[in-house]
């Protein structure tokens, strides 16, 4: 099954990034009988104008880590296990019509919509004067102002005009093409701005609508298709600017409102199927401030604990059975919608702040990968040479200037403790993990080792290289795999069996 | 099999050093230490036996220990092996000495010097047959079976 993921704007772009570091630690879909789904690929498909958006350069360049270092690990095998196991691939790397050029990247090319004023985009100049008249209207001067390189800046009727042109584009002509009976659409995107706004009823309608475009297969599987979507809530606020007041934080209620009203009336009322499942997510404790910045500047908004708790959302759409999204037929069946609450209602997260079946998600995957993190990080160079290093095949000391290496530890890596360290410092502040704590442990947050005769278990390097060396010994498995492959597995295990042996349950 | 193959060739050169060590017409001992009547002693005494199978006995011992007692990854660089080597080759001697000294003593007899100058031979069949032992075993332990020399 194929997962066909829009991330609409800049919200979009930072639950996905979330979702990437999710799929890093391993975290996989599960089936309804709690099994890791099989045969999965993710195909993210980035949507946003703002091409200069530092968020969504972000998330762009982990989302080409990943693939680089899961291609290495796992090549093109969609079923793996442990770190990097889900497989995520551009539309262009997985289609076969080669008639539709497309670009090798993750996001969606709005070339017609980025390099243009909106007032040119929309002919101004060329209407009648009641034309003009009725425009202005509907669109303030800023707006009709507005070069669209930098997004929407907030308004959802600029992006409902721009986005359209979307249905005409390579890419969703690629997606259409590739688009498979079985496969499954998910749109994030937040309500309270302008692209993801606009973005995902429009996307939606095409969809759904696919019968009257031209020039687009498939149109009865993209109809019939499972929709799913993470609406997310207000959930951050903005410093204020006496100057500029085109995106105003106390606007975001009224937004979401008013876009709430349009949803319900055309995606996700009682009745309707163009949405099946809808995810609505926010929060009423609010971020720290984050810069004001409607995008000239770049954009660049820390993570926070939404962004984490909404890329569950896809998983969780993912694993759903198909009973749940269609009808015998095969026709998709009425919205339903879903929330999310945490175990506890803290302004400081850790594991236990969140509920049980979270945790079964990504307690261990997560703990897991933090000790890979710290692993790589502290002491992974000093051991080569030594233990399972010098089994076949032998990890030698040129691996530390492989691109394997350094994308996973100077890119993927980094990222990863930024985006760490920028949850933990936002309100609510999410502190999984304590922040420079390099003792294994003690660095998950509310957890502690388990007592043995005489104090506490140990967790360090050496514990784990002893278990790798253990786990690599007379091992045949990895002579027929990268030294990549031999050290990430051999490291996933390793980390199981001692996060089982040494660190209390807390699930 | 292979390292079956190492075990099996170690435990053959023990044993071919046991029995030379015992033996009349080549014996091992004999061969850098030579004094005709502490030798004869040595021999008359049945001493030769006991001395090798201690020197065997603390050789693969102390590699065994190494190996499979101590097998951590705080220990498993070569200069650790060469530390417990030290050890073995120190060790051995000090020991045989001590049986030497304490054979000729409940016999009236006394080889101070010459006492020391064949424990010093010790020291080389013990760190030669510690190197055999280490080869022979240490395919099979979780942390050090790469020490001292890389697999």
């Amino acid at each position: 099954m194929r997962l066909f993921l829009f991330a609409i704007g800049g919200t979009g772009s930072r639950v996905l990034k979330s979702l990437l570091m999710l799929s890093a630690a391993g975290a996989r879909p599960l089936d309804e009988n709690g099994k890791p789904l099989r045969d999965l690929e993710i195909v993210p498909v980035i949507i946003d104008p703002h091409k200069a958006n530092e968020d969504l350069k972000r998330t762009e360049a982990l989302l080409n880590d990943y693939r680089d270092i899961r291609r290495r690990l796992y090549g093109n095998e969609p079923n793996a296990e442990g770190f990097f196991a889900n497989r995520i691939v551009t539309l262009r790397e997985i289609m076969s019509n080669t008639s539709v050029t497309l670009s090798d990247s993750f996001i969606f090319n709005l070339g017609a919509v980025e390099n243009a004023k909106f007032r040119e985009f929309i002919g101004y100049d060329t209407m009648n004067e009641a034309n003009q008249a009725l425009t202005s209207l509907l669109f303030a001067n800023y707006q009709l102002e507005n070069k669209m390189n930098i997004g929407f800046v907030g308004s959802p009727n600029i992006g409902s005009v721009a986005l359209n042109e979307i249905k005409d584009s390579n890419e969703f002509k690629a997606f259409s093409n590739i688009f498979r009976q079985g496969d499954r659409i998910f749109f994030i995107s937040s309500i309270f701005g302008g692209t993801g706004a606009a973005g995902f009823p429009i996307m939606v309608k095409n969809i759904r609508q696919a019968a009257n475009l031209e020039g687009i297969e498939n149109r009865d599987a993209l109809s019939r298709a499972p929709i799913g979507g993470l609406t997310v809530l207000p959930y951050f606020t903005l410093e204020g600017s006496k100057q500029d007041q085109r995106i105003a934080t106390s606007d975001f209620i009224v937004k979401t409102q008013s876009a709430l009203y349009y949803y319900k009336n055309t995606l996700t009322g009682d009745n309707d199927s163009n949405v099946n499942s809808i995810y609505y997510l926010g929060d009423q404790v609010r971020s720290k401030p984050y810069l004001y910045d409607p995008g000239e500047h770049g954009q660049r908004n820390n993570a926070h604990l939404i962004e984490l708790i909404g890329a569950l959302a896809p998983l969780d759409f993912a694993g759903m059975p198909d009973s749940k999204l269609s009808d015998p037929d095969g026709y998709p069946l009425p919205t339903a919608a879903y929330e999310y609450a945490l175990a506890k209602d803290e302004l400081s997260i850790n594991f236990l702040s969140l509920g049980r079946r979270t945790r079964q998600l990504i307690y261990e995957p997560m703990c897991k990968f933090h000790l890979l993190f710290l692993f790589l990080t502290t002491g992974f160079k000093d051991i080569i040479g030594q233990g399972f290093t010098e089994d076949a095949p032998k990890i030698k000391s040129d691996f530390l200037a492989s691109q394997f290496y350094r994308t996973l530890v100077d890119h993927f890596m980094e990222g990863y403790a930024q985006w760490l360290t920028e949850m933990n410092d936002n309100m609510r502040s999410v502190a999984l993990f304590k922040p420079g704590e390099v003792d294994m442990a003690h660095a998950i947050e509310g957890v502690d080792v388990k007592k043995r005769l005489l104090g506490h278990y140990k967790v360090d390097n050496d514990v784990l290289k002893a278990e790798m060396n253990k786990l690599s010994k007379n091992n045949p498995k990895y002579s027929e795999h990268s030294v990549e492959y031999k050290l990430m597995d051999l490291f996933n295990q390793a980390a199981h069996n001692v996060f089982v042996e040494r660190y209390e349950n807390i699930n | 099999m292979k390292h079956l193959v190492y075990l099996g060739i170690g435990i053959v050169v023990t044993v071919v050093f046991f029995i030379l060590s015992c033996s009349d017409g080549f014996n091992i001992y004999e061969q850098l230490f030579f004094n005709q009547g502490y030798n004869d002693k040595m021999f008359n005494l049945n001493m030769y036996p006991v001395i090798a199978a201690i020197t065997i006995g603390l050789a693969w011992g102390g590699a065994a220990i190494y190996y499979y007692a101590i097998n951590s990854v705080k220990f498993d660089r070569w200069y650790h092996w060469l530390a417990v080597l030290g050890v073995v080759a120190v060790l051995t001697p000090v020991v045989c000495y001590i049986y030497n000294d304490t054979v000729f003593a409940d016999n009236g007899l006394m080889y101070i010097t010459e006492s020391i100058m064949f424990e010093l031979q010790t020291v080389l069949f013990a760190a030669l047959l510690f190197i055999v032992a280490s080869f022979s075993m240490r395919w099979w332990s979780s942390n050090c079976r790469h020490t001292p020399i890389p697999q």
